[in-house]
């Protein structure tokens, strides 16, 4: 390979975009829609990247009525801990509802009506197609794209503010430099290497390298997202549990559900006894809710074909595999309306952004999370597009400096490390239930001890003997990084809230209905941030009210 | 994870080295190519799901080495059955199963 510090490939272009999922994808999009140059680059393959292309997601794509938005904002605000705000909401769903449809458009695709619900009708394409038509619309517009180029550090001016990212292509070992404007990270959430579906490329190297610059987190504590999947498997897709009926190893049924609704808890706590069996009977007996099914998610089936497994007739035994932020909502604190950073030039958007805005501190699965990468990609891109322009024409020939430091750059004179085994230290503390879901102050401190000396470890000089090891020695010093702010604010939020449990303080605290900014590499930070919008109370369903009065009346 | 590249049926396209997200793969010079980096192999089938002559076959298993046969997963008709699903196969299209599936949702309700 050719050395880590040497120049190789250089580029330069008014907005960066790194990430290969939709959120960076709509973030090219806008940029170059917006009259900028743009190069997109990812650690994967733009439109194979991600928790989206292998999965599916629904769209929020609803006209401003009222009727049909508010079920969609209230649908989780308390569970999230009241901590989205409506103001996002509807900036969000306004540019889901312009934006979503172009990609029926640019397809060439008859949107499908749906009769019988009153919920959008853009919805079922599988994300494989949808990113499939994504990358094709980039390279029309002729937006530069990288592949198997994975960003591995940012670049500052003397300024400080961010001007482009270097990187290496892990196929071609040539490194690479962009000088960019506006830098916009869209590169996914962190799932610590635990093979949900599709997470794998999500290892938070660009959460250690915004750190690095000086930016925020925000939400890490509300990291604790698990999903159901085939034991052995890889796939993560929650929805279709709903028809689930549970059950022991005797055959014994054990109720796991809450309100019609998995409890993570509950099958965590069950799996923490013994083992814990799955069969989708409840309501599915008809063989054409069974092929609507299969239709639906396509890949939910593709494990159960493969080990010749009919879930809805034969028990499969089942897990939880944690998706982090992925499904979790922490992530790069946005600072602005514009998805901004707190440092200037540095945009995020999608997962790799806090989540909280419109999902809280709960899961933003099913509909939530698309919407927030489709609305922070087109504002993240149209600002970064601004931003640079704003710059004037010697943007690119600002004087920069190399930022990357743990994992890239040994930082003490300690010999090199093994990413395997630091990988699997921070997968020891991350993994079990009884040590993520069910928190404890005494639990968290040991954990941050053993991920303290984790982070000393990956201080010491990183293997570089080849690209593949390059990447792994950055990647493990990221999920260091991640981990410790993730269990930091968890100590810090000294409540239960959102997907957040603490067994020593079981309730939500009212005092706590606040963002908790986190950060810093050795030595780490919260402070609280406001919500900066009262508490939004629920419509009375006019149908509903009704319903009251008589039965007061009564 | 990632068990089967079909010497048989590779065409050399190179298309599963391009598009895995997780560099698996190793191409090859005239031959098929290689699996390099079977560990980090994340079980997302997207691999499948992009080969236009089905010589790839990823286990559901993420975790563990699965011995397979090539015959015997023609016999089941395993090879590019999530790419069939997907509506990626030759004569087929996203589209039609997705009518297929909205005809469905129109008759007996929405599943989600």
């Amino acid at each position: 390979m050719s050395n880590w510090d040497e120049d190789g490939l250089e580029l330069k272009t008014d907005v960066l975009v790194i990430g290969g999922g939709p959120a960076a994808a709509w973030a090219a999009i806008a940029a170059s829609e917006r009259g900028a140059s743009v190069v997109i680059v990812d650690k994967g393959y733009v439109g194979a990247s991600g928790a989206f292309a292998a999965s599916t997601s629904g769209n929020k794509v609803l006209p401003p009525i009222s009727e049909l938005r508010d079920p969609v904002k209230f649908e989780r605000y308390a569970m999230g801990g009241s901590l989205a705000q409506h103001r996002w909401w509807d900036r969000l769903l306004d540019i889901t509802y312009d934006r979503a449809p172009r990609i029926w458009e640019w397809a060439g695709y008859e949107i499908p009506v749906y009769e019988r619900t009153v919920k959008s009708s853009y919805r079922g394409l599988q994300g494989s197609e949808t990113m499939r038509i994504l990358r094709e619309v980039l390279i029309q517009k002729g937006v530069e794209i990288l592949d198997h180029s994975p960003a591995l550090e940012l670049l500052l001016d003397n300024e400080g503010a961010v001007a482009g990212a270097r990187g290496i292509n892990r196929q071609t070992n040539a490194t690479w430099t962009v000088k960019a404007g506006a830098t916009v990270v869209a590169s996914g959430g962190v799932a610590w290497l635990s093979k949900a579906l599709g997470c794998n490329t999500n290892t938070g190297d660009l959460h250690l390298a915004a750190a690095e610059v000086g930016a925020e987190l925000s939400g890490m504590e509300f990291s604790a997202h698990y999903s159901p999947a085939p034991v052995h498997s890889s796939v993560t897709k929650g929805a279709y549990y709903r028809y689930a009926t549970y059950s022991d190893a005797e055959g014994n049924e054990l109720a796991l559900s809450k309100n019609g609704h998995r409890s993570t808890s509950a099958i965590a706590k069950e799996l923490l006894n013994g083992p814990v069996y799955c069969k989708l009977d409840k309501g599915t007996e008809a063989p054409e809710v069974r092929q609507m099914l299969r239709l639906g998610q396509p890949n939910f089936f593709a494990a159960f074909d493969k080990v010749g497994i009919d879930p809805f007739e034969q028990r499969f035994q089942m897990t939880l595999i944690l998706e982090g932020t992925v499904r979790g909502t922490g992530g790069v604190r946005i600072a602005n309306d514009e998805c901004g950073t707190t440092v200037p030039g540095l945009y995020a958007a999608g997962d790799a952004a806090t989540r909280e805005l419109n999902c809280g501190g709960f899961t933003g699965g099913g509909g939530p999370n698309m919407t927030w990468a489709i609305g922070s990609g087109n504002i993240a891109g149209r600002a970064a597009a601004d931003f640079s322009r704003s710059l004037g024409k010697a943007v690119n020939e600002r004087a920069v400096q190399r930022t990357g430091g743990a994992g890239l750059r040994a930082r003490n004179s300690a010999g090199p490390f093994d990413s395997s085994s630091v990988v699997k230290g921070v997968q020891d503390e991350l993994f079990p239930y009884d040590k993520n879901i069910f928190r404890t102050e005494k639990g968290l401190l040991e954990s941050l001890g053993k991920l303290d000396r984790l982070w000393e470890e990956v201080q010491g000089a990183p293997r570089q003997d080849s690209v593949h090891s390059l990447i792994r020695s950055r990647e493990a010093a990221a999920l260091v990084a991640t981990a410790r702010w993730a269990y930091f604010a968890g100590l810090q939020r000294t409540e239960t809230r959102g997907m957040h449990k603490r067994l020593d303080y079981p309730a939500l605290d009212p005092t706590q209905r606040h963002y908790l900014a986190v950060g810093g590499l050795d030595k780490l930070w919260t402070r609280a941030v406001t919500v900066p919008e009262a508490i939004v109370p629920k419509p009375v369903d006019p149908a509903e009210a009704l319903k009251a009065k008589v039965a007061v009346a009564a | 994870m990632i068990e089967l590249v079909s010497e048989k049926r590779c065409i050399g396209c190179d298309k599963c080295v391009k598009v895995c997200p997780t560099n698996v793969f190793d191409a090859v010079p005239d031959a098929a190519p290689k699996i390099a980096r079977k560990s980090d192999c994340q079980t997302c089938f997207l691999c499948e799901a992009y080969c236009p002559v089905d010589a790839l076959f990823v286990a559901a298993e993420a975790h563990k080495d699965v011995p397979v046969n090539e015959e015997e997963l023609v016999q089941k008709g395993l090879l590019g059955v999530y790419r069939r699903h997907l509506g990626w196969d030759k004569g087929s299209s996203p589209m039609d199963r997705l009518n297929t599936y909205r005809d469905l949702v129109n008759k007996v309700g929405s599943p989600i």
